[in-house]
């Protein structure tokens, strides 16, 4: 965990960045100019399908799109540890 | 086996699969085998919409405007999507009520469907607002060559498995002949056809949409007949719901968690699963260059909407195990994720068009903290 109780995203080929407090992993991400897929921003449609390879998330929404075990969505989601993603 | 509309059985519904088990009874929600359709009923519901609530009347006025191979792409989308909605509104009910045997699935379809026929009816709203009489373009959809290979293709999967099914719950298992053809029924035919025709709609649903979708937002980018872009952004919406429902049966099958015949089916036949979708993937970039054999628009070219339905191809492929076969790696149309935004189709109540019904809005919960700064 970084010093002001925010988390660290690991991203893949990328670099490391913080999540932001009170916002989506998606917006997190988009607040770093680092672009993901997106579409409904509200986790039915799956288009920011994204691999989690380290950490764990929580949903404010419950995601209706398919997702495989070692996925989530990055729109309605926030990270609940430090964790690492590829984003493909 | 013979359908009927009340099984008077008494079937542990949780044991059921989604399909050719016993047929449903008791319309009951309450527990679920797949609990996803029932959730997905409840989205689809509070998407609720009527083609009326939104204003085309200023289309007219930029119809006018746009360029003689402008109106023909306009056009001919809109006749495409047509065709598209036509066939969607009827088949997964006529094809899969009658082999479904979980009532959360059994309701998801006929919930689907319905929102398919409200897509048709907004193209009649649409297309009566620019012509007084618009028959010449609903005559020419069953006439049009371009559109008709594509019907041939959407529908032939459908009517395979409906007239599968018709023989075999009149007939039973059997090999029959009509008009010189064999048609073997038994149930592994029934159920291959049942994959195969599932992963057909998943393709219609992913890939045969987004040509038209695009043509209509770069429209709308330039300030053009925005009254039908509200119209198609509440359509895709729906469309991506109902592409996560086919995601899901087929993902459901093929990771055995449904019927375990489904996922050897789902094994075998993944070559021709994967050479439908590839298929389709083919005639919507003919599509593209069809729309634009008179000429292009501003902003969008044949070549940038086959990467465009290339890029999206390769997504929607990888959520079903079929890989990202595309050489595209990046979004050449990145403007189209905004008219694809959940949020930005709502609107506040107090605006002339509401177009969001939520549904459950009444928070029942009382805790104590609720009272703690009143005083008596």
């Amino acid at each position: 965990m970084a010093d002001d109780n925010t988390y660290r995203i690991d991203i893949v080929d990328t670099g490391t960045v913080t999540a932001l407090p009170d916002k989506t992993l998606l917006e997190s991400l988009e607040s770093h100019n680092i672009d993901v897929q997106y579409h409904c921003r509200e986790g039915f449609c799956g288009a920011c399908r994204t691999k989690l390879i380290e950490g764990s998330v929580d949903y404010n929404t419950d995601p209706l799109a398919f997702i495989d075990d070692d996925e989530i969505l990055p729109c309605c989601c926030v990270a609940k540890s430090d964790i690492k993603i590829q984003i493909d | 086996m013979k359908y009927t509309t009340f099984n008077q059985q008494n079937v542990n519904q949780l044991d059921e699969p989604m399909f050719f088990g016993n047929p449903v009874n008791v319309a009951r929600y309450d527990q679920q085998k797949h609990s996803i359709f029932e959730k997905l009923i409840e989205k689809q519901i509070s998407f609720f919409w009527r083609p009326e609530e939104v204003d085309v009347s200023r289309d007219q006025v930029d119809f006018q405007k746009l360029t003689e191979s402008e109106k023909h792409i306009f056009i001919s989308n809109l006749k495409y999507q047509t065709l598209l909605d036509s066939v969607q509104g009827r088949s997964p009910n006529i094809a899969f009520l009658p082999i479904i045997s979980l009532p959360e699935l059994e309701t998801w379809v006929e919930t689907w469907s319905f929102f398919e026929t409200i897509h048709s009816r907004s193209y009649t709203h649409i297309l009566r607002n620019l012509f007084t009489d618009p028959s010449s373009i609903f005559e020419d959809i069953v006439v049009n060559d371009e559109i008709k290979r594509r019907a041939t293709d959407i529908s032939k999967y459908y009517d395979d498995l409906i007239y599968a099914t018709q023989l075999w719950q009149t007939q039973g298992e059997g090999v029959y002949t009509n008009d010189g053809e064999a048609y073997p029924v038994n149930m592994r035919e029934l159920k291959k056809k049942l994959y195969l025709c599932m992963n057909s709609v998943n393709a219609l649903e992913a890939i045969r949409f987004y040509v038209s979708f695009a043509c209509t937002f770069a429209f709308a980018e330039r300030e053009l007949m925005e009254g039908n872009s509200k119209i198609i952004r509440l359509i895709a919406r729906d469309e991506n719901l109902h592409l996560t429902s086919t995601q899901h049966i087929l993902n459901l099958w093929a990771k055995g968690k449904d019927d375990p015949e489904m996922a050897e089916i789902a094994e075998e036949c993944a070559d021709e699963a994967k050479a439908i979708f590839m298929k389709a993937v083919e005639q919507e970039k003919q599509w593209a260059e069809y729309l634009f054999q008179h000429g292009s628009m501003i902003g969008l070219n044949k070549e940038i909407l086959c990467q465009y339905v290339e890029y999206i191809a390769n997504q929607r492929m990888a959520v079903i195990g079929m890989g990202q076969p595309y050489d595209v790696t990046s979004n050449p149309l990145p403007w189209m994720n905004n008219y694809l935004i959940s949020d930005n189709v709502q609107v506040a109540p107090q605006e002339s068009e509401i177009s969001s019904y939520l549904v459950g809005q009444i928070d029942s919960s009382v805790s104590e903290d609720d009272f703690a700064d009143f005083e008596l």
